[in-house]
């Protein structure tokens, strides 16, 4: 793609996401500004942007989700448009509403898709109109928990209480008793005010045990949808996404084409403009549910990128600043197997609580096939006020058996030295039984928990015997000197940015 | 041949080193053999682990004279390695936690609600305090029933990991 003219994009997000876009804009000559907080400094993504503009402040609320802050660092910075990645100011209304008046291009859905999207209630209200199965649940906004009750006891425990503007898996509990309603009630609106801003909240009936598949769109004004292929979500941790596959093992090809069929008619009827997701819950009979669009760019766009060979990047502000893709449906051919792994700063020793530090040694595994999306580096400190996610793995293959097999070497080959993170918890899924078979649904983690600590077991066996082998050959240094040398050789790169 | 003791904060493990070449350890840990090959003994040594087929890379050093911290699958270990005789070693038991009243930060963040008073009774179990930490609000839950006899934190106080913010007696 060749852009008639030459443009300047704000980058306003962080971490990898970050670092992915500005990739493709390097790709493509785009000049790039990033906005970055000041628990950011450091990160490679600042590195890589043309342009930094410092956000003061190191609170999600004072910097990447204050819309003013960014609108003035675009002005200021003179760009273009915006990218705003995922997650922070991606789904805000009035953040597309902010640039559209300030005439920068918002590289994110149009206008009227965005109001009739605008959160996950009137999503559910749209997708009802366009003739899309919904969920059994609320029809409005909850007036309080008592109302969360009332609709329960009509549809039946348990129940799934989501706040209306909550994403990646945030803002979301199971409610299996009337007591949990009103306490979670409680807890999940906090939780979404301090997130997203706004606390309206919904009921739905939670389903026994569906598989979670998306299917990836791609739309230009005029109604012409190009669709990308599914992703296999199913294994999630309370709602949020911990591998994700395309193609999916779990449906067939009738099924696929009903939900390719049903995911053309949402953003068609939505009015829906650049790269959108429309998520399902499909069940074992074969019933399909909505539930809920993703009008950004999301996380796991890279196991799409790996099968279709398509840099949806460079689709997304195609269609932002020049009204139309670069493909066709029939130049979209889905070959092979990709899986991806988050990798999150978290222990799965201790819950899976988050594991902010310093990363003192990282090295990214490599090989046919293996993609990796990080903004690690050795040195680098994971900060705590973001999420967790630090490193994307991703494994391309020609069939599914491949791209588990390669997965499994590149998760032995990765390294990030200083911090706990969720890498055995990969381990374990990619040697158990059932997710080979690929016999699985949302269900999946729950059952997990015997084989994971089966591994970390394991994992501290293979710890043990060579602490013991470590102790007979020498090794004088101390770890404080360790790392002290480490952050001078750091230092030293920093010189030369 | 070598004989070690090897303790985390709640195991033990007899392990047992016989150097095969130079720089390659044959090492039994609970009935299982590993073969440890080191790479490298710079500031850190590195290791290649194999075991029943799979090779795994992992870091070593040693911060005091015995104490050992390994990187290994993406995890942090650290272990107080002795040397000594097999039939000395017995298991030790773990200190256990549940008899102290304090209640800890399990992770660094900010407090954004208290939810129970000085004076109050709770259970086991009761969510006491609400800490946000990567965007994700942490109920802090009671592991013990009693009276709370302080609270050491206000809300939105930031914790570090491992800062006191209740006791309970």
């Amino acid at each position: 793609m060749v852009f008639a003219l030459s443009i300047k994009l704000l980058v306003a997000n962080r971490g990898e996401i970050a670092l992915r876009i500005i990739r493709t804009c390097r790709k493509l000559g785009i000049t790039t500004a990033l906005t970055c907080s000041d628990a950011d400094q450091n990160s490679l993504p600042v590195r890589y942007a043309d342009e930094t503009i410092p956000l003061s402040g190191v609170m999600p609320s004072e910097t990447y989700l204050n819309v003013d802050k960014i609108i003035d660092s675009a002005k200021e910075s003179q760009c273009d448009g915006i990218h705003p990645g995922y997650g922070f100011l991606s789904e805000d209304a009035s953040f597309a509403k902010a640039c559209e008046e300030n005439g920068l291009v918002f590289v994110g859905p149009s206008r009227q898709s965005i109001e009739r999207l605008e959160n996950k209630l009137t999503a559910r209200e749209t997708m009802q109109e366009a003739g899309i199965p919904i969920i059994p649940g609320s029809d409005g906004p909850l007036k309080g928990d008592d109302d969360a009750v009332e609709i329960a006891s009509k549809i039946g425990f348990p129940v799934i209480l989501k706040a209306a503007y909550g994403g990646g898996g945030r803002g979301m509990r199971i409610a299996r008793t009337e007591e949990e309603i009103r306490r979670f009630y409680r807890l999940t609106r906090m939780e979404a005010l301090s997130s997203f801003g706004k606390g309206e909240m919904y009921v739905e009936k939670q389903l026994a045990s569906p598989r979670h598949i998306e299917i990836q769109g791609l739309a230009e004004k005029g109604g012409r949808v190009v669709i990308l292929g599914e992703r296999e979500c199913s294994i999630q941790r309370r709602h949020q996404k911990l591998l994700e596959e395309a193609p999916s093992i779990g449906i067939s090809d009738a099924m696929r084409s009903d939900l390719c069929e049903a995911t053309k008619k949402g953003l068609i009827f939505s009015e829906y403009t650049n790269a959108g997701t429309v998520e399902f819950l499909v069940e074992k009979s074969g019933k399909f549910y909505f539930l809920e669009v993703n009008k950004r760019v999301q996380v796991e766009h890279l196991v799409t990128e790996l099968t279709t060979g398509i840099d949806i990047i460079e689709e997304q502000l195609a269609i932002a600043f020049e009204s139309h893709m670069n493909l066709s449906q029939n130049e979209v051919k889905v070959r092979g197997w990709a899986i991806n792994c988050r990798i999150n700063a978290e222990d799965p020793r201790k819950d899976f609580t988050p594991s902010p530090g310093q990363v003192i040694h990282y090295h990214a595994p490599a090989g046919p096939g293996i993609r990796v999306d990080s903004a690690l580096y050795s040195g680098y400190t994971v900060p705590e006020y973001y999420d967790s996610l630090i490193v994307k793995l991703a494994a391309y293959g020609r069939s599914r058996k491949d791209s588990i097999r390669r997965m499994r070497g590149a998760l032995n080959e990765l390294e990030i030295i200083g911090i706990p993170t969720t890498i055995p918890l990969h381990q374990a899924i990619m040697t158990e039984e059932q997710f080979n078979a690929g016999d699985f649904d949302t269900t999946y983690l729950d059952h997990l928990e015997p084989k994971l600590y089966q591994t970390l077991a394991r994992l501290e066996e293979s710890a043990a015997a060579l602490a013991a082998a470590s102790r007979t050959v020498n090794m004088p240094l101390r770890k404080a000197q360790m790392r002290k040398s480490n952050w001078r050789h750091f230092a030293m790169h920093r010189q030369e940015w | 041949m070598r004989t070690y003791k090897v303790e985390s904060r709640e195991k033990t493990f007899a392990v047992t080193v016989e150097p095969k070449h130079r720089r390659h350890y044959r090492v039994r840990v609970k009935d299982e053999i590993l073969e440890c090959v080191c790479e490298s003994s710079d500031d850190i040594s590195t290791w290649t682990i194999r075991r029943e087929g799979t090779r795994t890379h992992a870091r070593a050093w040693s911060p005091s004279s015995n104490r050992v911290e390994i990187s290994i699958g993406g995890l942090p270990f650290v272990f107080t390695v002795t040397p000594m005789r097999i039939e000395d070693i017995k298991a030790v038991q773990p200190v256990s936690a549940e008899g102290l009243g304090g209640i800890h930060a399990i992770m660094p963040g900010r407090i954004t609600s208290i939810l129970v008073g000085l004076g109050e009774e709770v259970l086991e179990g009761t969510p006491l305090i609400i800490l946000e930490a990567m965007k994700m609000q942490n109920e802090i839950v009671s592991h013990k029933s009693g009276r709370v006899i302080s609270v050491k934190v206000r809300e939105g106080d930031t914790v570090k990991k491992g800062d006191l913010l209740v006791q309970i007696r």
